[in-house]
């Protein structure tokens, strides 16, 4: 019984990885930026939903807003702090878009710490628990299952079925230029930056569901997600979700049987390991 | 003369796709040995091959009867390679004496005490002493290719590979080139491996040509034979 | 013009090193400036080494305090727990910080990692090193982390002694570095941050010279990381967290200038009292850093000294 809640626990926290993590392979694919600030990301998602909450706002409105607070935020960082970065290619764009996206991240950080200290998102759901087959299954695992597989399914059929996203996978894969498959990389880029956000922002929300989410989290949450792209393959989307999912499972097994600490030391060894034997990332062919 | 370089069956393979097939060819000490083919034929990647940029799949590259084959470039510079790039990339942050000390510093195997002079002398018999102590990046494209050449010769090469100098060049200034690979192999010694895609330059200096195409030795010979070869005039000069 | 840049090569250290060593005068004994003097020693003294990983040969390590730290704590647990002289595990701690900046960089270099790829694995490693601290607590005693008064350095333990053994630590790292970089080190390491290929074909073995740069800098890290361990009085994990370290010294060398060698000290100086200003900000001044990473990496890449020497028009070093 305890053996299938942490897989189930492991499972769940694993999606909300897969996609935190999965926007931070698209962006990195398509811009050359690695998004240092995307835990910060979700992190605004859920303070400004807890904020609205606050204000009396229905949950799912509230939430929402946030989700999409933090999309607008994104297109705004988009268009006005990663301009600079752009102009540049090669390795100059990426220690720019690095140390802008830290820099940014701390901003986020040191702002929220200030402005909203002792603010934690924390939704409950009416029924806290079901029992499908006698297994008892807090509902808040199944809702954020069900959003965090809605999510990449609609990410996978966009990629696969739309021309726009056939474009972006294969120039993330094959590093064909943009301009030859007919589209403007700017628009493309800030397209893919805003739906990065979206889903962090996504995660913010799942995550109050989940447990609860606080203004320091987002170094934490920046982390898990490097640690899941560079696991998958930093160019690799199918390598991605599935390493969240895999490195969800071991992160709850490793955590109940062998303490925190030793979890979060063992993930980000299997992430430097990776870089070094195999940088395009264990996951990488899967694509 | 023996042979200064030798290579044998060099082939390179990029993601399964022949760059270079079977290649073997030797240059003799002393002697302006051409290379020519169309784009893509392989010539750049053959050059990357001797000077250590990249390791052949199959095949052996020896110096004066020395394996240099997998040699890190800075080791095959000191036994006596020098390579001049197709674009010329001086470091931005130095003068052009220093540019050139750099190459007399780091690629001799008798730098010593006696580098800068060396420098400065390659410098002066490329007439480019004036320039000495100019940030290179004030120097014009002409004066950057010179400080390339300038930066090779100071690393005391047995042998001079030259990556298509001709890009760009009016006809006097190609003419003024011509006359400048033999006053560098008549004054320092050196044999050249010269990869150009401007037939003439090339057909009128070098002493022996090799034609390469879809990585494949075409012809090998005098410029005279090479230039009768029916092989050649079809898959090269016909077209040219 | 070259007979000023020789005569500003000769004059610089010392000049730095005298301003340095009359400080104390200026602050009269106070406790609190003291402390912060000595502090500023030690950060410049890391932003020295940082600018012979990073500012020379691009090599983006943000694990700065951890190996400062894994040879402070290295330093500190030897001497207390085997009874070593401080003075010894001062060496061995440096040593261990030395080996590990060698080995990451060695390995980035053969295996091709470029920016990004360091830049994930040494902050992962600061990460792991940090858990490291937490989980064995019966070593490190965690979040409190190690008392190191009374474990036999008694010098670090004054207050003004200990600035001039700092100052003294800074003014040889300084004259190491600027021996390096006129040298022909400096040479190779100035055509290799030009471009990697053109020095390895001119002869330049680009390895050995990042390798080098990386291990020096990381000496320097570990000697200043165990001796600040014992000058505080005190280890724990956030004295040489990521905010506390990496983010700080990068902030230090943007401003005074990357590959300068008055660089990291006017980096050092002005951002030791810009971070006085901020402190009573609170969590602010974590938003001001950010910022101004981000400010001095989009209108002021070349720093103070560069700046410096167009107003000046002097070469200054």
């Amino acid at each position: 019984m305890w053996l299938i809640a942490l897989l189930i626990d492991g499972i769940v926290q694993g999606l909300q990885f897969s996609l935190l993590a999965v926007g931070l392979t698209l962006i990195f694919g398509l811009g050359g930026v690695l998004n240092l600030a995307h835990g910060q990301f979700a992190v605004i998602a859920g303070m400004v939903t807890a904020l609205l909450l606050d204000q009396g706002l229905d949950p799912v409105p509230a939430s929402a807003a946030g989700v999409l607070a933090t999309g607008l935020f994104g297109f705004l960082v988009d268009r006005s702090l990663l301009l600079p970065a752009y102009r540049y290619s090669g390795e100059t764009r990426l220690l720019l878009g690095l140390l802008l996206t830290l820099g940014l991240s701390f901003v986020i950080e040191g702002f929220l710490n200030y402005s909203v200290p002792y603010v934690a998102l924390s939704l409950h759901l009416p029924w806290p628990s079901v029992r499908p087959l006698g297994i008892p299954v807090r509902t808040a695992s199944i809702v954020v299952s069900l959003l965090a597989i809605l999510a990449l399914g609609a990410l996978l059929l966009f990629l696969r079925r739309t021309p726009l996203g056939k474009a972006i996978r294969s120039i993330m894969q094959n590093e064909v230029g943009a301009a030859l498959c007919g589209i403007d990389p700017a628009r493309m880029r800030t397209l893919i930056f805003t739906l990065g956000a979206l889903l962090a922002g996504l995660v913010g929300i799942t995550q109050g569901l989940f447990a609860s989410l606080g203004p320091e989290m987002g170094l934490e949450l920046t982390v898990f997600a490097l640690i899941v792209t560079t696991v998958g393959g930093v160019r690799s989307i199918h390598g991605t979700i599935a390493a969240g999912v895999l490195l969800g499972i071991v992160h709850a097994f490793a955590s109940f049987y062998i303490g925190a600490y030793v979890t979060f030391i063992i993930l980000l060894a299997t992430a430097a390991l990776t870089i070094l034997w195999r940088p395009s990332g264990l996951l990488g062919y899967w694509t | 003369m023996g042979a200064l370089l030798t290579a044998t069956g060099i082939t390179k393979y990029f993601g399964g796709l022949p760059a270079l097939q079977d290649v073997s060819f030797d240059v003799l000490q002393g002697e302006i040995f051409g290379i020519i083919g169309p784009n893509g034929a392989g010539k750049s990647t053959l050059l990357h091959v001797i000077s250590g940029v990249v390791v052949p799949t199959r095949g052996r590259v020896l110096l004066k009867g020395r394996d240099i084959t997998g040699l890190k470039p800075h080791r095959i510079c000191r036994l006596g390679v020098a390579r001049v790039l197709q674009t010329p990339r001086p470091f931005p942050s130095l003068t052009a004496l220093e540019n050139v000390a750099v190459g007399a510093i780091f690629g001799r195997r008798d730098g010593g005490s006696q580098a800068w002079q060396h420098a400065a002398d390659v410098l002066a018999f490329l007439g480019l002493q004036d320039r000495a102590a100019v940030a290179v990046g004030k120097l014009n494209l002409q004066e950057k290719k010179m400080i390339e050449v300038a930066r090779a010769l100071a690393t005391g090469p047995e042998l001079l590979l030259l990556d298509e100098v001709m890009g760009g060049l009016n006809p006097t200034e190609v003419e003024e080139t011509m006359h400048l690979i033999r006053k560098i192999r008549d004054a320092y010694g050196v044999a050249i491996v010269w990869i150009e895609h401007v037939m003439r330059a090339i057909m009128g200096i070098a002493e022996r040509v090799m034609v390469l195409n879809y990585g494949e030795v075409l012809a090998l010979g005098s410029p005279a034979e090479v230039a009768r070869d029916p092989r050649v005039v079809e898959a090269y000069l016909g077209k040219a | 013009m070259s007979t000023t840049g020789s005569w500003l090569r000769y004059a610089t250290l010392p000049s730095v090193g005298l301003v340095l060593a009359c400080l104390p005068l200026a602050i009269l004994g106070s406790a609190l400036y003291a402390r912060l003097a000595t502090q500023m020693l030690a950060y410049i003294a890391y932003t020295v080494a940082f600018n012979l990983i990073f500012g020379h040969t691009r090599q983006l390590f943000l694990c700065l305090g951890a190996l400062a730290g894994a040879s402070a704590y290295f330093s500190v647990i030897l001497t207390r727990e085997l009874g070593l002289s401080p003075w010894l595990t001062v060496l061995l701690g440096t040593a261990l910080a030395a080996a590990l900046g060698t080995l990451f960089s060695y390995i980035s270099v053969r295996r091709g990692l470029g920016v990004i790829f360091l830049g994930i694995v040494t902050l992962a490693f600061s990460l792991m090193f940090e858990n490291l601290l937490l989980g064995l607590r019966d070593l490190t005693r965690g979040e409190t982390g190690i008392v190191t008064k009374g474990l036999g350095f008694g010098i670090l333990g004054e207050r003004w002694a200990s600035y001039y053994v700092f100052l003294g630590l800074l003014l040889l790292a300084l004259a190491l570095y600027q021996a390096l970089v006129s040298s022909k080190i400096g040479l190779a390491l100035r055509a290799l941050s030009d471009d990697e290929l053109a020095a390895e074909l001119a002869g330049i073995n680009v390895v050995r010279y990042k390798v080098l740069a990386a291990g020096v800098g990381s000496a320097l890290l570990g000697v200043v990381g165990a001796c600040y361990a014992y000058y505080n009085g005190y280890v724990n994990p956030s004295i040489f967290s990521l905010v506390g370290v990496d983010v700080v010294v990068l902030v230090m060398l943007l401003f005074g200038g990357m590959g300068t060698l008055l660089g990291p000290v006017l980096g050092g100086a002005v951002f030791t009292v810009v971070n006085e200003l901020v402190r009573p900000l609170g969590p602010l001044n974590l938003l001001v850093y950010g910022a101004l990473l981000i400010v001095l990496f989009l209108a002021f890449r070349e720093g103070l000294v560069v700046a410096l020497r167009r107003a000046t028009g002097l070469p200054l070093p």
